[in-house]
């Protein structure tokens, strides 16, 4: 807990006849963390190594694989695995069933897009058709004139045109059709008086016969067609379902042999030999060593190397199961680095207070409670169950906090308040003494000093571990300057929830002993923060700032009971309570109306309290406690290998 | 000659006009800030997404920037209820 676990560097050596065992070995354990080898001016004859050799034919076989999931639109994640299957069996039936079932995929999905192709081609001819069927004039009557002009088309309306001509119009079919014969001589004037009309030429297709007839053969055929579709679609699914597990474990398999044989592409290698850096936990150095001495029959040289400074040290977390979750939003900003304290755990545990103390509504709690569990059933995605799992925490607090400030859904529960009141007088009959704003809000005020003064003490441990002794002195600093300010405002003015400075006597400018004190304070402290960097001092406004941006935990709080206090009183004060005294065919009605406000307008507000609790409570680690004292950017812990899931070990 | 009870409806209208001034006030605090702070993460999120889209682990970084001005509107809200409570 708030360190990383305890890594070590391993240099492993052997002799180039050894490194398919030594590579097998180190992804069965899937515990080595390898360092990429950079080629330098003095690798002393080292180089980056080469593939293995079957690395091309087996990286092919993978390619064909992961083509056929794709038409089957396979995911290895969301299969269930019936049995786990021994790689050297699969191994052989890779070579002997994957070729065929390769060409049948192939063929079927070609026949598909030939059929596909050829059903657009009749769907649209049936398109084109379809206008000519207004007019009962075979097809082939409209072409091969010398001396006369036809026109075909789409028209507003019927048109009378002065030239002579001869003409069809018919509203039967949608947009109306009209087919105008005419000599050629005419044809301008006749075109001029269609374009008028907005005349728009559709093309005569090229087919014989009466246009309902060539309309029937072709749907004739898309409808064979379609049938030939199905029973294709079919044969695949059904070789989907045959086939899908089988095809996961192949990806797996295939998978890993190209991860292996393209490993040496990060070892430093020379004609005869191969060295690996890498990083393993701390505790499993001994297995290593022992597993790596029984593959290769002590042919293996492995050895511990120092820690430097500078080091990349790759970072597992080391947390407690309840903080595991919020890993995930230690993610989301940055993964700690190895050598600074890691806040994961007490992210923890100060989220869901935060959320609790936003959002502080057994109502909403119950809901989103709901909705963590309900959707946990769904989701089996690791970061979604992770998220689901902070959701329900943040929940749980919501409801205790719900009972504190007696609240559920904007309504008092049977006892009053325990902690301050949230509660307000919306209504023209609201009655009550309204919230304790003032309390709130200092209370809010003395969880930032808290988490500040946190922050900074966690800063100067850091400085600590790295024996900077200015840096110690600047975060004590910032601690001095906030509580000398703190101290300062306590002489000048009583606040309450906060000690009263304002009896002591006066000393010097009209500041009493406390003001005096609390003014030295600062001031050491400032001296404090400029002893490591006077730029720093810029910073200095941030005291007040941070401080008082941790009231957004009442403000967004209350905004959120307003609403839904709101909603209860147009609901009910308003809409169903009245009706319900005087009894009406219109209150029926409004009583209707009136659970629909109460159910979107609670609706809304869940979605809004969920957001609001959530990126406020986020926000405050983020921004104001988070730059306290944390960096980040450390690099995340990925040993080689994968964990199988269709294969045995 | 002061009629008592118009002096009575006088005091009572300043009253209601104070509590009027008050809310309009509180309502000022809480318009001026939210269009300010919206206005501030209009530029930051819009650039924030296209960053996102360019590199995925920014992320983290780029959400604490975009909510870096919701502060001001915090302040707003809180001098608003201080003014109304």
């Amino acid at each position: 807990m708030l360190r990383a676990k305890q890594m070590s560097r391993l240099l492993i050596a052997a002799s180039r006849d050894q490194m398919q065992a030594v590579i097998r070995e180190l992804y069965r354990q899937h515990i080595c963390h390898i360092e990429d080898f950079v080629e330098d001016g003095d690798g002393e004859g080292f180089r980056i190594g080469m593939p293995l050799a079957d690395a091309d034919e087996i990286s092919s076989k993978l390619i064909k694989i992961r083509a056929i999931k794709n038409t089957f639109g396979l995911s290895s994640e969301d299969l269930p695995v019936e049995l786990k299957r021994s790689a050297r069996d699969l191994r052989a039936l890779v070579d002997q069933d994957l070729p065929a079932i390769q060409e049948d995929v192939e063929a079927l999905v070609g026949r598909r897009q030939k059929l596909e192709a050829a059903l657009r081609e009749h769907e649209q001819r049936i398109k084109e058709l379809t206008p000519f069927t207004a007019v009962p004039i075979d097809l082939g009557m409209y072409r091969g004139y010398a001396g006369f002009s036809v026109f075909t088309g789409r028209i507003a309306g019927d048109v009378e045109i002065s030239a002579p001509h001869e003409r069809f119009f018919s509203d039967t079919v949608p947009s109306n059709f009209i087919a105008v014969i005419t000599p050629n001589d005419y044809r301008e004037e006749v075109e001029k008086d269609l374009l008028e009309a907005r005349f728009q030429a559709v093309p005569v297709p090229d087919e014989e016969g009466s246009a309902q007839s060539c309309i029937e053969t072709h749907a004739g055929e898309a409808a064979r067609i379609r049938e030939e579709l199905a029973l294709i679609q079919s044969r695949i699914t059904e070789m989907k379902t045959r086939y899908s597990e089988f095809l996961a474990a192949c990806d797996e398999l295939l998978t890993s042999e190209v991860e292996q044989a393209e490993v040496p592409l990060r070892f430093a290698t020379s004609d005869e030999s191969f060295l690996i850096e890498g990083w393993v936990l701390a505790d499993k150095v001994a297995g290593v060593r022992e597993s790596l001495d029984a593959v290769t029959g002590g042919r293996v040289f492995v050895t511990e190397l120092e820690v430097t400074e500078t080091a990349r040290v790759p970072v597992e977390y080391d947390n407690p199961s309840f903080a595991q979750p919020s890993e995930l939003l230690m993610d989301t900003y940055s993964r700690p680095k190895y050598d600074e304290l890691d806040p994961t755990a007490v992210l923890a545990i100060i989220f869901p207070v935060f959320f609790g103390i936003i959002l502080g509504d057994a109502g909403y709690g119950l809901i989103l409670l709901a909705a963590s569990w309900g959707l946990g059933r769904f989701i089996t995605s690791d970061a979604a169950g992770r998220l689901l799992t902070v959701l329900r925490n943040a929940s749980i607090s919501s409801i205790i906090f719900g009972m504190l400030y007696s609240e559920v859904l904007g309504f008092a529960l049977p006892w009053e308040p325990i902690i301050f009141s949230r509660h307000l007088n919306i209504g023209a009959h609201a009655t009550g003494h309204g919230p304790e704003i003032t309390g709130l809000l200092i209370l809010a005020v003395w969880i930032g000093i808290a988490q500040i003064s946190l922050g900074r003490v966690l800063n100067a441990i850091n400085h600590h571990h790295h024996h900077e002794v200015r840096g110690v002195a600047a975060q004590l600093g910032w601690l001095a300057a906030m509580w000398g300010i703190l101290i300062l405002l306590w002489s000048m003015a009583p606040i309450p929830y906060m000690p009263d400075l304002t009896g002591m006597a006066p000393v010097v400018a009209g500041l009493n002993g406390g003001g005096v004190a609390g003014a030295l304070i600062c001031l050491a402290g400032i001296a404090g923060i400029a002893c490591e960097s006077a730029l720093e001092l810029v910073e200095l406004p941030t005291i007040i700032s941070h401080t008082m941006s941790y009231t957004r935990l009442v403000a967004v709080g209350l905004s959120s009971v307003a609403i839904a206090m709101v909603v209860n009183y147009i609901a009910i004060g308003m809409l169903i309570g009245p009706q319900l005294e005087h009894f009406s065919a219109l209150g029926i009605v409004l009583i209707i109306m009136g659970v629909l406000v109460f159910i979107l307008g609670h609706a809304l507000n869940t979605a809004l309290g969920l957001l609001g609790g959530g990126l406020h409570s986020i926000r405050l680690q983020y921004v104001e406690f988070f730059t306290k004292f944390y960096k980040g950017g450390g690099i995340k812990f990925n040993p080689f290998g994968i964990k199988s899931k269709f294969l045995e070990d | 000659m002061v009629d008592p009870v118009m002096t009575l409806t006088t005091v009572e209208m300043v009253e209601a006009s104070q509590i009027g001034m008050k809310s309009l006030a509180a309502a000022l605090a809480v318009v001026g800030t939210g269009v300010a702070a919206a206005f501030a993460e209009y530029g930051i999120g819009s650039a924030a997404v296209g960053a996102t889209a360019e590199n995925k682990d920014v992320f983290g970084l780029v959400l604490l920037l975009t909510v870096i001005p919701e502060t001001i509107v915090i302040f707003g809200l809180v001098v608003a209820l201080l003014m109304l409570f």
